[in-house]
């Protein structure tokens, strides 16, 4: 009886460094998976690809840009984090390093989710830490920063060069156009919420959606809106410019088709969950992927369902056409390719790896960036998986 | 979706984003409510355990006395408590039980929480899956982040303090132990100090939107704690005054059984409120109150 007594008060001792010892994983595991589950910005970039390299932001902070003939790698200089983001975990929306305790998936530098774009002798990249940077195209040495000073709140669509200026939208909800050439601020336009989008440009238009559930059709020369259309949910995909109309998807769930003359309605189309990639436009059909695992075939000029095509796992990646075939990635890596002559759908290839960022293809090769910073390549006539590139800096 | 999420995190998710509709799309309102609720949906287990906490509380004059009695006598004084405890109808773990069941519900509001934030741009990738097909629920995503002046996503340094002074507080209102024993006592302190730093440092790192819902918990426990113990821990004095100041803490024979040869009576401990008594406990735990306070006065 006593010597179960000693035990049990013994036990109890215990039980209190126990309960500390409890507590101290607790808190542990809270902050691990509140990290793992998208609060720490990691990147998408795709790939811009011209003169032979394709250019892309790695989820270093760093443009690489890549040979495609012989596969060699050319970095820059690792992007700056936005001075004093991120915290001793590292799990603010302003962390846009791994710092503190470098939660997050691996990323250890300025998350990269615009697609670098290429024009003239310049490479221009966007960093999540609120600057955009032009490079030489050659050398990846830094031309201009903007801004010159300071940073803007994160940047997460990406830019377009559209007749000597740059324009992009910021987390503060601003549009800026600068020179191309210098990096000099031409003029602003406030919306009412953040952007995220990546802007589109045609005819002395720029085309940017924003989360206050606005499309801004504004004048390119001096930034004036020309007309706005207003959907019932965020705006986030890139929209697509073709044949006088505009086509984006909000998250009402509804993919829209507006003009651009005037910003009126043409049609809408509802799906299961959000509309979140850019779609494409190919033989009077658009093919739009969505959060619901689907692939929606429409006709472009009544928005009527052609077919649809279950991918299995969400589409966040903007696809990419190869002569008849549209090519999309689900979020879980698995390829396909839409045979538009026919409207049949095959899986070209699975790599078992998370795609959100959008396609790019170069003379029949499908180049996929992965969050394990990893360029795929894939031959898309055959589905063959080519050997992959690691952009990861030897640095 | 594993069944964790399905069953626990999504419905959780499109609640909260419901209720921020109704709130007047403000995420801040939306968050206190929802910890207001949770509270209110685990009103029972909570009460059974603030009342554990405070006979544990009522206790301590007799504990003390034990340990002072048996304090050479380690076996003995296990052996008088686990009687104490039984005869008493508490259960030391019970506490710690009812803490348990309740963990899963916390997690599931802390990850709801931080998914519905959607800070980084893959959070908001990943809310998609989470989504109820509710219209109100498509459309006010992304949820709108300012409150009062606070940016839900970024750290803040007043909801920090708020966290830590707020856990600090509930936690030093529900502390049971003040034992003379110096290791439990500095595994008390330890306990109390612990958890509030710890938390104030996460609430640094992490976006004030979690640390809203940590102040607004540990807030809602200190009401119901107060409700159903008063201030608990932060009145009751340090065990080295309560010797010294005896007109609070006295022992007394019941009126009825005031002859000293009776050194079976029931015992009746009074503090400072007048005409509060504590109840009698059954024969066999009686203590012997002119022996030990005899004891007491020779050791003086």
């Amino acid at each position: 009886m006593n010597e179960e007594i000693r035990k049990k008060s013994k036990g109890r001792r215990w039980a209190g460094r126990i309960i500390l010892l409890a507590t101290a994983i607790i808190v542990v595991v809270l902050a691990g998976s509140g990290c793992v589950r998208g609060l720490a910005p990691v990147g998408w970039s795709g790939g811009t690809a011209t003169e032979g390299k394709l250019y892309v932001g790695s989820n270093e902070g760093r443009l690489v840009a890549v040979n495609l003939a012989d596969e060699s790698r050319q970095w820059s200089e690792a992007l700056k984090p936005a001075s004093g983001s991120g915290g001793f975990f590292g799990c603010s929306s302003a962390a846009a390093t791994g710092g503190g305790l470098g939660c997050g998936t691996g990323s250890a530098g300025v998350a990269v989710y615009g697609t670098p774009v290429v024009a003239g002798d310049l490479v221009y990249m966007a960093g999540y830490n609120g600057k955009i940077y032009a490079y030489n195209k050659d050398t990846l040495a830094i031309r201009w920063v903007y801004p010159r000073e300071g940073n803007m709140e994160p940047l997460v669509g990406g830019g377009i060069v559209y007749e000597g200026r740059y324009y992009i939208g910021d987390s503060d909800g601003r549009v800026h156009a600068l020179d191309a050439a210098t990096g000099d601020s031409l003029w602003q336009f406030t919306t009412g919420d953040k952007i995220w989008a990546t802007p589109a440009a045609k005819d002395g238009t720029v085309y940017i959606g924003s989360f206050d559930n606005k499309l801004y059709a504004l004048d390119a020369a001096d930034g004036t809106v020309k007309w706005e259309f207003t959907a019932e949910g965020a705006l986030i995909t890139t929209p697509l410019v073709a044949n006088g109309a505009i086509y984006f998807g909000s998250f009402d769930r509804n993919l829209y088709a507006v003009n651009t003359a005037d910003g009126g309605l043409k049609w809408k189309f509802m799906a299961d969950n959000w509309f979140w990639a850019q779609p494409v436009l190919h033989n009077g059909t658009i093919y739009a992927g969505s959060l619901d695992n689907k692939v929606y075939a429409l006709k472009a000029d009544t928005g009527a369902l052609v077919t649809e095509f279950d991918l299995g796992s969400p589409v966040s990646s903007t696809p990419v056409v190869v002569e008849d075939k549209v090519i999309f990635a689900s979020r879980k890596g698995v390829i396909s390719a839409i045979n538009t002559v026919n409207n049949q759908i095959g899986q070209l290839a699975d790599l078992e790896a998370e795609v959100n960022g959008p396609l790019a293809a170069v003379e029949g090769i499908l180049y996929v960036h992965t969050h394990d910073l990893t360029l795929h390549r894939i031959n898309t006539a055959n589905g063959a998986i080519l050997r992959s590139i690691s952009l990861k800096s030897q640095q | 979706m594993n069944v964790w999420e399905l069953i626990i995190q999504q419905p959780v998710i499109n609640v909260l984003i419901v209720m921020t509709h109704y709130l007047g799309d403000s995420f801040g309102l939306a968050i206190i409510a929802l910890t207001i609720i949770v509270n209110l949906a685990m009103l029972v287990l909570t009460l059974n355990q603030l009342r554990s906490t405070k006979a544990m509380q009522e206790m301590q004059p007799r504990l003390q006395e034990l340990q002072k009695k048996y304090a050479k006598d380690r076996q003995r004084l296990a052996q008088e408590q686990m009687r104490l405890y039984k005869e008493s109808g508490i259960k030391p773990a019970g506490c710690a039980i009812t803490m348990i069941i309740q963990m899963p519900v916390w997690i599931a509001l802390y990850q709801s929480i931080m998914l519905s934030l959607a800070v980084a741009p893959e959070g908001l990738l990943n809310l998609a899956k989470y989504l109820y097909s509710w219209p109100i629920v498509y459309s006010i995503l992304p949820l709108n982040r300012e409150f009062i002046g606070l940016n839900l996503a970024e750290p803040n340094f007043i909801m920090a303090i708020l966290v830590g002074a707020t856990m600090w507080l509930q936690q030093k209102m529900s502390m049971t132990v003040t034992s003379t024993d110096p290791k439990q006592a500095q595994q008390t302190q330890l306990m109390l100090w612990m958890m509030p730093m710890m938390f104030t440092i996460l609430a640094l790192s992490f976006p004030s939107g979690l640390s809203l819902f940590w102040a607004a918990s540990s807030i809602v426990r200190i009401v119901l704690q107060y409700r159903v113990t008063g201030w608990g821990g932060l009145k009751r004095k340090a065990p080295a005054e309560a010797e010294s100041d005896k007109k609070y803490l006295k022992f007394e024979p019941s009126p009825e059984k005031r002859s000293t040869d009776d050194v079976g009576a029931d015992i009746v401990i009074t503090d400072s409120e007048p005409g509060r008594s504590y109840p009698a406990l059954p024969s066999k735990q009686r203590y012997q109150p002119g022996k030990d306070r005899n004891m007491r006065r020779r050791k003086k």
